[in-house]
């Protein structure tokens, strides 16, 4: 009888109860994998193999150079002001931003979704600014906010808030009539339907919109920190490019990368916290 | 055990009825793209009716429960609740949906306690007052879960609560087992009969199933579609039999398949169109 099976056959039947476990623990091994491969082929390129640097330190640092320079920008800082400095200025001008956007861009949004009225008002002039590239409203930004942080801050936030407000918008719009007509003959007042229907059930949207700004907003940290100041960790990173230390480059990006994941982190837990029910109806 | 023919459109005087629908008809759109949903319609629901609205997809059953709802106005006439015209939706009717009106952010008991606290009562009072209604559902161990934590049963059978709790002088039903398999809405139609005894709620109840109309009713109205209109109505003391096998009995199948040839007919605009 056993002749009916192929060994593959067989086989796949008598791991069935191992796999899941199994397949679990081999994914995060690939995973690491791809991270081990990457980071040894860098570091075998750039002349910590038993032969000549295949690319050269000016062009891309090893991994060690770069752990160091990380290190003596700790110690010594960069162009007159501490790494904590430079990272400090740029997450303020970052948050302000970005807090701005949430405490505006959201209510707005969720009027724009309530009232086709205010939607009437505010919603073309959203869409209209919405394709512009911000980043050549920069000169026009310096030369109506000035040189200081306020220029920076509103270049900042001039691609997120309509990104915030829209998705807000579209979050009441996809409410479900069923769930509104539910409280309403429940009894419940536009208040009661606006705070504890429509609010709660954009959540999830909402919180989409603001996971997706992060990266741009990462982005447009770059931009605002092009010039008209010195410092900022990205302002650093285009500096040193000028003397073409690449190695500071390459540690000012880091950390400019660790900065967008660890934001996208605390959303996504605050998200999972707070809107658990996302996506399970 | 049977149904016979009743006239819905004079169960009682509009003074007497729970909920009177006088004249009513829905049009969507205007001009040649019109739909009409319903043409001009009466009926008569006394107190403690258990009335079921049958027929297929587009025979306007479910347009009329939410004109009866106050989702929608009607396009003529008027539908009144002891005496009162609807104009909006209100706490004094009760309505129970297919699927996904359930509040996904909030808890059970969070669900049940909405219509209390909406209509001004204390959290406290509304805390006590949704628990007695989830424990007479069988739900009480269940309070502190999520919508999505729970079978499709018993979701629909928080949304029964939900509406119970209020109180509500009328319960509007709009298929409220339509997405559940068949074992589970046995159950739960077992479960309404019994619901329906002990409070003598007027009910409306919409649904396609012609069975689960008879095994439910005290009242069978049923409508054909294109356009949707009144087509017979039957009073029943199917729902209120006593016998467990009800559903299997000759006299049960026998006005199951009365009203199944009811809806076959063509309906004489459809014969014209054949013509």
């Amino acid at each position: 009888m056993t002749e009916a099976y192929s060994p593959a056959e067989l086989k796949a039947a008598t791991a069935e109860p191992r796999t899941r476990p199994r397949k679990r623990l081999s994914n995060r091994w690939l995973t690491f994998g791809t991270f081990a491969l990457l980071l040894s082929s860098w570091a075998l390129a750039t002349g910590m193999g038993p032969w000549e640097p295949i690319i050269k330190p000016l062009f891309l640092p090893s991994p060690t150079l770069v752990v160091q320079t990380f290190f003596q920008l700790l110690e010594n800082g960069f162009q007159g002001k501490t790494l904590g400095q430079h990272v400090g200025i740029s997450l303020y001008r970052f948050s302000v931003a970005f807090f701005f956007c949430i405490v505006i861009g959201v209510p707005v949004g969720l009027l724009m979704g309530m009232s086709d009225r205010f939607r009437a008002i505010f919603e073309p002039p959203i869409q209209a600014i919405r394709p512009v590239p911000k980043i050549a409203l920069l000169p026009l930004f310096l030369i109506w906010f000035g040189i200081g942080n306020l220029s920076k801050i509103i270049v900042i936030a001039a691609p997120v808030f309509p990104l915030i407000a829209i998705s807000a918008m579209q979050a009441v719009q996809s409410v479900s009539i069923k769930k509104i007509q539910a409280a309403q003959s429940l009894g419940a007042n536009r208040w009661t339907i606006f705070s504890r229907i429509v609010l709660p059930a954009s959540l999830p949207g909402i919180f989409t919109g603001i996971r997706l700004s992060i990266s741009i907003a990462v982005t447009m940290l770059v931009a605002a920190e092009l010039t008209a100041t010195s410092e900022g960790i990205a302002w650093m990173a285009l500096t040193a490019a000028e003397f073409l230390a690449t190695n500071v480059v390459i540690v000012a990006v880091l950390i400019m990368a660790v900065i967008g994941f660890g934001l996208d982190r605390i959303f996504w837990l605050l998200e999972t916290r707070i809107v658990h029910w996302s996506g399970k109806e | 055990m049977q149904i016979e023919p009743y006239d819905c459109r004079t169960r009682c005087a509009v003074a007497d009825a729970k909920l009177s629908i006088e004249g009513v008809s829905k049009v969507y759109g205007s001009g040649p793209d019109s739909v009409e949903a319903l043409t001009p319609m009466d009926l008569m629901v006394q107190e403690g009716d258990f009335l079921c609205i049958v027929g297929p997809s587009g025979c306007g059953k479910t347009t009329l429960l939410n004109l009866a709802a106050g989702f929608d106005r009607p396009t003529a006439g008027t539908l009144k609740i002891d005496g009162t015209e609807i104009s909006k939706p209100g706490a004094e009717r009760g309505v129970v949906f297919q699927q996904g009106a359930l509040f996904s952010w909030m808890s059970v008991l969070e669900n049940v306690a909405f219509g209390p606290r909406a209509t001004g009562r204390s959290a406290a009072e509304a805390r006590a007052l949704a628990m007695d209604t989830l424990r007479m559902v069988g739900l009480d161990e269940f309070a502190e879960k999520y919508p999505y934590q729970l079978s499709g049963g018993m979701q629909q059978r928080v949304g029964i609560a939900r509406a119970l709790t209020n109180d509500p002088e009328v319960l509007l039903m709009d298929e409220p087992f339509a997405a559940l398999d068949q074992q589970t809405r046995e159950g739960l139609l077992e479960e309404i009969r019994q619901l329906w005894n002990r409070t003598g709620k007027t009910i409306l109840w919409i649904t396609h199933s012609i069975e689960e109309a008879l095994f439910l009713a005290t009242h069978i109205v049923v409508m054909s579609p294109r356009p949707g209109r009144v087509c017979a109505s039957f009073r029943s003391d199917f729902g209120t039999s006593e016998d467990p096998m009800i559903s299997v009995t000759p006299e049960f199948v026998a006005a199951k398949r009365h009203i199944f040839e009811l809806l076959k007919a063509p309906s004489p605009e459809r014969a014209q169109e054949v013509l």
